[in-house]
């Protein structure tokens, strides 16, 4: 296939995605709301422990006492990571629910092209939900969310994601294989939770600050609430994106490679139809 | 003329049981066969034989442990993306398609993944839903459709790009009467007569693959027993009459089955429980000389509620080859012989 027909590809599958969302309302109902919703227990969290968002500790450990625009930042850039590896990760799994992967896999378009065309999907989801939270963020929660702002965080956020589809795709092939793999995603979403800034600053442990460096949504994270909190220029970044680009090379190409392998191991198992 | 499909040595085995009781299952055992182009060819087995696995073979679904796979002359496992090309693959079932979207939406879908689009792709699309009368409920919901309806939508999806092989991997299983009816019509006289494609088709229904098939192979437990045409299978084989007797209240079929088959003549004896009624088969050359004896010995064990004497059909043929019926599940009855 060409490049230009591999585009066509990724957005039929696209289309397809979206399509087969539109076709459940209650979805669309619970993405409208969810915005609103995913904030709140953060504001109660704070009034409940610490009586309301500022925090003295928070302020020794990061220099800012209100934590609450620290958390929105987090929870914002892991609804994108999070949504791929679930969207994109559980996609061809999906497939065989409705029975269609065999047709995927006997055509002549490579399956990553369909993972790529779920992950435009998901991004855009993703995108939606995220232009929503920083709406609420900016207006009803005190964050300093300028458009001049937007460009340097979104350079980071796709440095970030390409890297992070990479994996996905790397999980999607486990899923042909060992078709489940809900457990797995739970498992490495806490792992994110725990070991990097998502919800707190890592330094409140040398265990989650060592083992934060291995996670390249950390170096998003300090580079985003740096460019938002701290106002910093994206060219003083330029270290955190280099090591963003080469964690993006090497999960691109380490989860093609995987995924390629992966499929091989399927189709040699004979378990591609299996659901 | 050129081969379509040539299938040479193919083994494919399955690893079977639980984690140190692993043991090899041959689901296709060495399998030879070619099929030049524009022939209709029947792969005819019961459950379990090993049909659709070797489908899945040749539509590069599966990787052969050994052997080669050749589609229109190039090599599966070398030029995997020229042969899904030219390949146009149906399973059976319902569950192949987005059954929220429309059926010309899941057509727009697959066509895109074959690189088809624009003009090229609706008008293939709008010959295919006229061809196969789904224009009316083109914009409706798979959801809605009937299972003949789906299975037509699933037929159009192979035939998107044109392929020059089809891969009918038991295409009228589950339809009703009606849509079996149209789909053989449509498989026999549109496809293989008037676009001259090459067919490769499975089935476990006998009557189909007679009626279809310019050649069968029989395939039982993994093994091509046998490949001819259905003319030749009638013809060759040594008898010429079947005895059915359906019975009630049979205590030791196989014990019955014993004493029937050493009666004068009889070549081989099968039978078939279900709902406390036994039917058995006697395949001989004449019926009328042992129905006597065969009737006494029945009586001996339960109730004869019919008896009736036919021509061989392609299921005694295949019982006499094989010695298994086609309704039987023969799947995980074949393990790999030890090293």
């Amino acid at each position: 296939m060409s490049f230009k027909n591999n585009l066509k590809i990724i957005f039929a599958e696209f289309k397809k995605t979206v399509g087969i969302w539109r076709s459940y309302p209650i979805l669309m109902v619970f993405w409208g709301i969810a915005p609103l919703l995913w904030v709140l227990p953060f504001v109660f969290q704070g009034k409940a422990l610490v009586g309301g968002m500022s925090s003295a500790p928070f302020k020794a450990l990061t220099g800012s006492a209100n934590f609450l625009p620290f958390i929105l930042i987090g929870t914002m850039v892991s609804t994108y990571i999070f949504s791929g590896l679930w969207g994109v990760g559980n996609s061809l799994r999906e497939e065989t629910y409705w029975g269609t992967l065999e047709y995927i896999i006997a055509s002549p378009t490579n399956p990553v092209v369909i993972l790529l065309g779920k992950t435009l999907a998901e991004f855009v989801l993703a995108s939606v939900n995220v232009i929503f939270q920083a709406l609420i963020a900016t207006f009803f929660l005190g964050v300093n969310l300028t458009i001049a702002k937007i460009f340097p965080v979104m350079v980071i956020v796709l440095l970030l994601l390409i890297g992070f589809y990479g994996f996905a795709i790397a999980f999607a092939g486990f899923t042909l294989l060992i078709k489940e793999v809900h457990g797995y995603v739970h498992s490495l979403e806490w792992v994110f939770y725990l070991f990097s800034p998502i919800r707190y600053p890592v330094e409140v442990s040398s265990i989650t600050k060592t083992l934060s460096a291995l996670i390249p949504l950390t170096y998003a994270l300090v580079a985003i609430r740096g460019i938002i909190l701290m106002n910093q220029h994206i060219v003083n970044l330029w270290q955190t994106m280099i090591i963003l680009i080469g964690m993006d090379i090497v999960l691109l190409i380490g989860g093609y490679l995987l995924f390629q392998y992966l499929e091989r191991k399927t189709k040699q198992a004979g378990t591609i139809s299996q659901y | 003329m050129n081969n379509a499909i040539e299938v040479k040595d193919v083994v494919k085995k399955f690893k079977r049981g639980r984690r140190l009781k692993k043991r090899d299952i041959f689901a296709v055992d060495n399998a030879n066969f070619d099929i030049p182009e524009g022939e209709l060819f029947g792969l005819l087995g019961p459950n379990g034989a090993g049909k659709t696995t070797l489908v899945r073979c040749l539509a590069t679904l599966l990787i052969p442990d050994q052997g080669s796979i050749k589609i229109m002359g190039k090599d599966i496992s070398t030029h995997s993306l020229q042969c899904r090309r030219q390949l146009g693959l149906l399973t059976s079932g319902e569950r192949s398609l987005y059954w929220k979207l429309s059926g010309r939406d899941n057509l727009k879908f697959f066509a895109a993944l074959y690189g088809l689009d624009g003009k090229e792709r609706d008008m293939r699309i709008e010959y295919l839903m006229e061809l196969l009368d789904l224009k009316d409920v083109q914009n409706e919901r798979i959801e809605k459709y009937s299972s003949g309806m789906k299975q037509k939508i699933s037929l159009a999806r192979a035939l998107l790009h044109d392929p020059k092989v089809l891969l009918l991997d038991e295409p009228t299983l589950g339809l009703d009467p009606q849509f079996s009816r149209f789909i053989r019509i449509f498989i026999k006289e549109t496809l293989n007569k008037k676009e001259r494609k090459t067919i490769l088709l499975t089935t476990h229904y006998m009557d189909e693959a007679d009626e279809l098939c310019e050649r069968i192979a029989f395939i039982n437990r993994g093994k091509i027993v046998d490949i001819k045409t259905p003319y030749e299978y009638k013809r060759d084989l040594p008898h010429t009459e079947v005895l059915e007797l359906r019975c009630s209240g049979i205590q030791n079929c196989d014990e019955l089955l014993k004493q029937l088959q050493s009666l004068n003549t009889v070549e081989k004896t099968t039978s078939n429980t279900q709902d406390h009624v036994t039917n058995i088969k006697i395949i001989l050359p004449r019926a009328e000389p042992i129905l006597s004896d065969t009737i006494e010995l029945v009586r001996k064990q339960g109730k004869i509620l019919g008896i009736n004497v036919e021509q061989p059909t392609l299921e005694d043929v295949f019982i006499y080859v094989t010695g298994t019926r086609l309704s039987e599940d023969t799947a995980e009855e074949r393990p790999a012989p030890q090293d």
